[in-house]
């Protein structure tokens, strides 16, 4: 632990630390462009200048390459280091645009921070500037080349750290440049972060350009919804607008960056056509009269008639009113997940992750072997797929299970396993891993349950299991979305058992939204949404209430939804979204999105964080003002200010006691059934990085779980997966106009062999007979996905919800 | 050495009279001077006094020397303004020249400081001499961009802030504004 005087004030660091880092510590902020906490020193840029007085090595050195010593001595306001920091100032300035005025980084540069710092004003340079062609990045990064200082972030946050190809270092010397080697959209989906690391305006955000300047944002911490991670997030808002997103630095979650589903997955909060007026059968009315309509017409109905569906993309507060409401009032439900399948995965899941067990995504890139198991890293979490990929940089091996063609940007080993052998695969590998010495009781009995039959010529797995079983702190990741129920158990045992083997090991779920933890603590076992439309149907449930769940994305069964919808007497839909269901509603009530009401969000380790309100509401000034000036009027009170909490809303309409008890914090989680939500800290005092819910007892079906029995011969049918996309399928950034150009083609995957069993080539047109209808996919041939499937992408804009699970080769035809 | 004013004062009524006839006397004489001298009251409004041109007074925007609105919407002058009365929303014209899509400023609330003056970069806004904006309707106070906009440069006539940006509008792509060089061809390897 090197002891060091910086600017005569001692502090001890961790050997190892760099000065620049040290001087941080002590609040000392030296100048710096092309260092990063992530990225690391390169030492290119020579503004962190600061004189070691006392040293190994003495005089101006660079702070960033300078390795704490004990007994050294720095100065960053000797006159030397400020001098030389100055003419560094100047020359980084000498070919710098004067277009501060019309830059989106004006406000928040780095470099005119540094400028104005180092005391440069005045340019006594003669000579002409150099200037660049400009690229166009696509609909998320603007691209201005002219105002690069050549700080190297961009190309190492591209290459290195995210591990994609398409952006980088072009020519050579003062020629330099950053960019693609053609105009084109950036390839990686992380591409967003571009205008965070840019020291000045290089690479700037494209949806808020011109937007605004920094100091005129409300600027909020957040926590990003749109998938399970629960990432820190920045919420930048203007007139009533929802502009910006950025990353918040968090080392527990998400480090310093954010994917761009995440950054540019806001837009749904300020649509112009967001529906913010209360509407009893389509006319428009007040909020007051539309729960009052609701209210005596819900009275009406006996409770067992009345049947309430949420979904995991509320916040804690609304899913706990919601099913408060539904258990004081006796109504069905309520549902918060599609069916019981969906239910049961992360029910598991979440008595599963028990304390020791659980690692934060932050830890993940601490790990030496992870293996990956019915999970698709980048496309059901994009930010996992970052952290396996800094696990990689140090070194760690990677083996993917998994029927789907995953694509990583990293080197791994994939074995496309089907869903139902996922289970056998892992166990094998777990056994063949670990030896029974020192076993015992339980762990011992679950050892000898695994399969031991070698792997029909799997040398990738036998060389997974030399790297897990040389490893000291493996990871499992389990995915949720596709795996049959068993595997969830299976991989939290298996991860006990690298722990009985004297492993550090962890356990990280990837759940399928925001607030599925949530959604599985608080719903009941036998409700969900499948079967509350099934009873519809049959007449046994008259009135529908829908909070924040639109059952046409979510829904996997249309025709029993439309079926459904179509005889309901009833249905009172809660939501922000113009959704196929609001539009259906008899009683449609607006409701407030994170951004407005602010609320705790529980992500898939278990880490209830709390995102706190951003602004007030009310519809942006850019809607009620037409694009032009806003409107000439004076006046109290806010236009499209009518959206209230959906947890509100609920409890007006669950009527008393819940009604009087709105807005005292303690009635959202005091009366849960919930034990566990009663400790969460009050949203005022909610720390940083969360806190973390685990397990009141060790679950009781530990190293219980059995492996479902495999089949190995051949079927007739094709088993659906129907998959997450990074783009396209999430529910809440699908509503995101910038991101559609992101989405990937509309194509259904097969494998090799089974696309050429039914005479199908890649590109070719099919069509699948299911029921009464058929429905037309385009098809892309896959070598690196398992056989026996076909993989469907959940966009919006295909029509999976019709497949079902599993489809006949008959049915199938070339269209 | 003591001196009682008091004394000097003639005693009696005579004296008192005596004073009080010169003192009218010479108020008198004062007004009767200035009967005959030339008035110094300017008769306002029918007289319009030409203020110098950086009197503090209405605000404007200007126009550039090729007539294009020289308001970038930085948000400086929003930023700087210490009562906050401007306010404004940049956006983009297909040539990629920023502008302001709208911009108002509240006179009723404004205090003529010219701070936003001093900050805008472009010279776009500059406060007028022009000073006669007494309304009875407080709404009429509230200017929008077409009110504040000015078909002349003000008191900088000649600046026109894209022929230096270097950034691609109308008015000149890479390379074509004042002191840069012609674009660097990415592609060639000759030094």
């Amino acid at each position: 632990m090197p002891k060091l005087t910086i600017d005569d004030r001692e502090i001890e660091v961790a050997g190892g630390t760099k000065v620049i880092e040290a001087a941080a510590r002590l609040g000392i902020m030296i100048p710096r462009f092309c260092y990063h906490p992530a990225l690391g020193s390169v030492g290119a840029c020579r503004v962190c200048a600061v004189k070691v007085l006392e040293g190994p090595v003495k005089g101006v050195q660079m702070s960033c390459m300078l390795d704490a010593a004990d007994g050294m001595q720095v100065s960053t306001t000797d006159r030397e280091a400020v001098e030389f920091r100055r003419y560094v100032i100047e020359w980084l300035m000498m070919n710098h645009p004067h277009d501060c005025p019309v830059c989106d980084e004006g406000g928040h540069c780095l470099l005119q921070d540094m400028t104005v710092s180092g005391g440069h004003g005045i340019r006594r340079f003669p000579g002409k500037k150099r200037t660049y062609p400009d690229q166009d990045l696509g609909p998320l990064v603007q691209h201005e080349m002219n105002r690069c200082i050549h700080c190297y972030r961009c190309t190492r946050f591209y290459q290195q750290f995210c591990g994609y190809r398409d952006l980088g270092a072009l020519s050579i010397g003062n020629r330099t440049y950053f960019g693609r080697v053609a105009s084109g959209r950036l390839e990686s989906p992380f591409s967003g972060n571009l205008s965070d690391i840019c020291p000045t305006g290089v690479f700037t955000d494209k949806p808020s350009r011109y937007f605004g300047r920094r100091w005129d944002y409300q600027r909020t911490p957040t926590i990003c919804i749109n998938c399970s991670l629960g990432c820190h997030a920045v919420t930048s808002v203007r007139y009533r607008q929802v502009a910006r997103q950025e990353a918040r630095m968090s080392a527990a979650v998400n480090g310093w960056f954010l994917c761009d589903r995440g950054r540019y997955g806001f837009f749904y909060a300020s649509l112009p056509g967001r529906p913010r007026q209360a509407a009893v059968k389509g006319e428009t009315t007040t909020m007051d009269e539309a729960i009052a309509h609701a209210r005596s017409r819900l009275e009406t109905l006996p409770p067992d008639a009345i049947a309430v569906n949420g979904s995991a993309r509320s916040s804690l507060e609304v899913l706990a009113m919601t099913e408060r409401a539904a258990r004081l009032k006796g109504w069905r439900g309520p549902a918060f997940f599609a069916d019981a399948g969906a239910a049961h995965n992360v029910k598991t899941a979440i008595a599963r992750l028990e304390e020791g067990l659980a690692v934060s995504l932050g830890e993940i890139g601490q790990a030496d072997f992870i293996l990956v198991v019915g999970a698709d890293p980048i496309n059901e979490a994009p930010m996992l797929a970052l952290a396996l990929r800094q696990a990689v940089q140090k070194g760690a091996g990677i083996l993917v299970l998994d029927p789907r063609p995953v694509c990583l940007p990293f080197g791994f080993m994939h074995v496309p396993t089907a869903p139902e052998a996922l289970g056998a695969v892992l166990g094998r590998l777990v056994k063949k891993s670990i030896g029974p010495a020192g076993l015992d009781g339980p762990a011992a009995r679950f050892y000898a349950s695994l399969p031991d039959e070698p792997a029909t010529g799997q040398e990738v797995l036998a060389r997974a299991a030399g790297l897990l079983a040389a490893s000291r702190r493996p990871v499992i990741v389990c995915g949720t979305g596709i795996v049959a129920s068993a595997l969830v158990g299976l991989a939290a045992d298996a991860a006990l058992l690298l722990t009985a083997a004297q492993k550090k090991a962890g356990l990280f779920y990837i759940l399928p939204e925001a607030n599925s933890f949530a959604s599985g603590l608080l719903a009941p076992p036998e409700s969900t949404t499948d079967r509350i439309l099934k009873a519809v149907v049959d007449g046994d449930v008259k009135a529908l209430v829908f909070v924040e769940n639109d059952p046409f994305a979510t829904s996997p069964d249309r025709e029993l939804l439309e079926r459904a919808l179509a005889k309901v007497e009833l249905l009172v839909v809660l939501d922000y979204l113009d959704t196929p269901v609001s539009r259906r509603a008899h009683v449609f009530l607006p409701t407030q999105t994170l951004y407005e009401s602010g609320g705790i969000f529980i992500n898939q380790e278990g880490r209830a964080q709390y995102s706190a309100a951003a602004f007030a509401g009310g519809a942006p000034i850019l809607e009620t003002g037409g694009s032009d000036h806003p409107p000439r009027v004076y006046g109290t009170g806010l236009p499209g200010a009518d959206p209230q909490p959906a947890g509100q809303i609920m409890a007006q309409l669950a009527g008393e006691p819940m009604a009087s008890e709105i807005g005292a914090r303690p009635e959202y989680f005091g009366g849960s059934t919930v034990s566990e939500l009663a400790e969460l800290p009050d949203v005022e005092a909610f720390p940083e990085e969360g806190q973390r819910l685990s397990p009141k007892n060790l679950p009781a079906d530990r190293f219980k779980s059995v492996l479902p029995p495999s089949s190995a011969a051949e079927s007739d049918e094709l088993e659906i997966i129907l998959t997450e996309r990074t783009f396209g399928s999430e529910d809440l950034s699908s509503y995101s106009a910038c991101l559609e150009t992101r989405e990937d083609e509309p194509l259904a995957g097969l494998h090799r062999r089974d696309a050429e069993s039914l005479g199908i080539r890649e590109g070719d047109g099919i069509a699948i007979r299911t029921g009464n209808t058929t429905l037309e996919f385009a098809v892309r041939v896959y070598d690196n996905m398992a056989s026996g499937v076909m993989v469907v992408p959940r966009l919006q804009r295909l029509p999976w919800q019709g497949l079902g699970k599993r489809v006949r080769r008959q049915d199938i035809r070339k269209a | 050495m003591r001196v009682d004013l008091i004394d000097k004062v003639p005693s009696g009524a005579i004296g008192t009279l005596w004073e009080g006839t010169k003192a009218i006397a010479a108020g008198f004489a004062t007004t009767l001077k200035h009967v005959f001298r030339p008035p110094i009251t300017e008769e306002y409004p029918e007289f319009r006094r030409v203020l110098p041109a950086r009197t503090r007074a209405r605000i404007v925007l200007t126009r550039d020397p090729d007539g294009g609105e020289r308001c970038v919407a930085c948000y400086l002058c929003s930023g700087v303004c210490p009562v906050s009365c401007i306010s404004m929303q940049s956006a983009e014209r297909t040539d990629g020249r920023r502008f302001a899509a709208w911009f108002r400023i509240n006179f009723a609330r404004c205090i003529y400081c010219g701070l936003c003056e001093e900050a805008c970069p472009t010279s776009a806004i500059q406060l007028s001499p022009m000073f006669e904006t007494c309304e009875r309707d407080i709404l009429t106070l509230v200017y929008e961009k077409e009110d504040l906009l000015v078909d002349h440069g003000g008191k900088d006539p000649d600046y026109n802030f894209y022929r230096h940006a270097g950034v691609v509008t109308a008015i000149g792509g890479k390379g074509g504004h004042i002191d840069e060089d012609p674009p660097v061809n990415v592609r060639s390897n000759m030094p």
